[in-house]
């Protein structure tokens, strides 16, 4: 009788334990549409600017009329890199599948396998400074529990320190390692440069031509808005990317757990039907065996 | 030579417009308007507050735009705006209210930053009420 009591139990802390992961899941959705929207709506607008960006960065390098101020210079004089500022953006919270261990092993392979001096770390989320502390980085910016109001705020503060940085002279390039949204079931980790910018893989159709841009009113002035504007842009797209992944990657990971819970319930519930049918057939037996006497 | 440009307008909140036009004509920040027609010469230049048109089989068409990038080639204008509404999705109601807001505010005006914020205010105000042929825009 006792393996009764105890299956009973058993059954009864696995079905709280799939109300809580319903109810994570369901969460997870609301979130994920959030993030989704802005991040959907975010991608053209971020997309045509990096295409604009290329092409006048692209043909105006090695203008001798171009003089760049401190934001455009990371852009148009790029050196050698030697010291690097890396952002790891993973979650603050855990149960959400692979997300943070995909994003986590990327940034160590990146870390190890680069051979530049990694001399600044920003971490965003709680699993990402963790990390940092393992590898015994000291992250010189930490970003916990941001809300997804609170994005742009860290997207400008991380924007004018880098740009800073590169102006005197501490860092020579800006890494952000990410989740890349492709929909709610599958992200990748993704290692992105923002500055300088990799212009390999500029040659794209209309953009044969090679013609200058003329920029006005002032040339310097335009780049010395445009540029930081687009650090700034790639940076928040990164954040959402990351947002969006963090909740597709829960949602999926708790319905898998309640969909185990399920099975979980219908096997103990079964085991505990056979051994309730058992006992009462032992007592109609020694009813009859005792009546038979 | 192709005979149309391509407009595209986005802005970080949702792509606003995208179609092969004739004729585009915006307001810049510092220098008045910018008028394109097809086999512009490239240019990168900085948008202004105020309102944008482009010619479509022959009629007129109005965009408001505030602030951000425009970059033009020969066959394409491309806008990066902070801000921007097609007629179909500008809201006339609010931009009325806003604009009361705003002449509100700049009479309780104390500093100058004050001032000048709801100057800003009411300046949007009045270019999407302009926008939308409203009577209050055409003092502006």
């Amino acid at each position: 009788m006792a393996g009764l009591q105890d299956i009973r139990r058993r059954i009864r802390s696995v079905k709280n334990t799939q109300q809580v992961t319903k109810a994570m899941k369901m969460i997870s959705a609301v979130k994920l549409r959030k993030s989704q929207e802005r991040l959907v709506a975010l991608r053209p607008y971020a997309g045509k600017m990096m295409e604009v960006v290329r092409r006048v960065v692209g043909r105006i390098k090695g203008d001798s009329e171009i003089q760049p101020g401190p934001a455009a210079q990371a852009f148009l004089s790029p050196r050698e890199e030697k010291r690097i500022r890396l952002v790891v953006v993973a979650s603050d919270k855990g149960l959400c599948g692979g997300f943070n261990a995909n994003v986590l092993k990327a940034a160590s392979a990146f870390a190890s396998e680069c051979q530049a001096e990694i001399v600044h770390v920003d971490v965003v989320g709680k699993r990402a400074a963790e990390w940092a502390k393992k590898r015994k980085l000291v992250p010189a910016g930490e970003y916990l529990n941001i809300p997804l109001t609170g994005f742009q705020q860290v997207v400008t503060e991380i924007s004018k320190g880098a740009a800073a940085q590169y102006h005197a002279g501490e860092i020579d390039a800006l890494y952000v390692i990410y989740n890349y949204f492709n929909s709610a079931v599958a992200q990748t980790p993704t290692v992105f440069k923002v500055f300088p910018m990799d212009l390999d893989r500029r040659a794209e159709g209309r953009d044969a031509v090679e013609v200058s841009h003329l920029l006005e009113p002032d040339p310097n002035a335009v780049l010395e808005t445009l540029l930081p504007r687009f650090v700034e842009t790639e940076l928040l797209r990164n954040l959402l990317e990351s947002s969006a992944s963090e909740h597709g990657a829960r949602m999926a990971a708790m319905d898998k757990a309640s969909n185990n819970a399920g099975e979980m319930i219908a096997k103990l519930t079964l085991t505990m039907n056979k051994i309730r049918q058992a006992s009462i057939t032992n007592q109609i037996i020694e009813i009859v065996s005792g009546a038979n006497a | 030579m192709s005979q149309s440009i391509k407009l595209e307008v986005v802005t970080p909140e949702r792509p606003v417009f995208s179609a092969e036009v004739a004729e585009v004509q915006f307001p810049t920040a510092s220098r008045g308007y910018y008028g394109i027609l097809p086999g512009h010469t490239p240019v990168m230049t900085e948008v202004g507050d105020g309102l944008l048109y482009y010619i479509q089989e022959g009629q007129k068409h109005w965009i408001t735009v505030f602030g951000g990038f425009a970059e033009i080639g020969p066959d394409h204008v491309t806008i990066l705006a902070r801000e921007s509404e097609t007629m179909d999705t500008l809201d006339l109601e609010r931009a009325e209210a806003s604009r009361q807001r705003a002449l509100k505010l700049l009479k309780d005006a104390q500093t100058e930053h004050d001032m000048a914020a709801a100057q800003a205010k009411l300046n949007a105000s009045l270019i999407r009420l302009q926008a939308a042929g409203h009577p209050a825009g055409h003092g502006f």
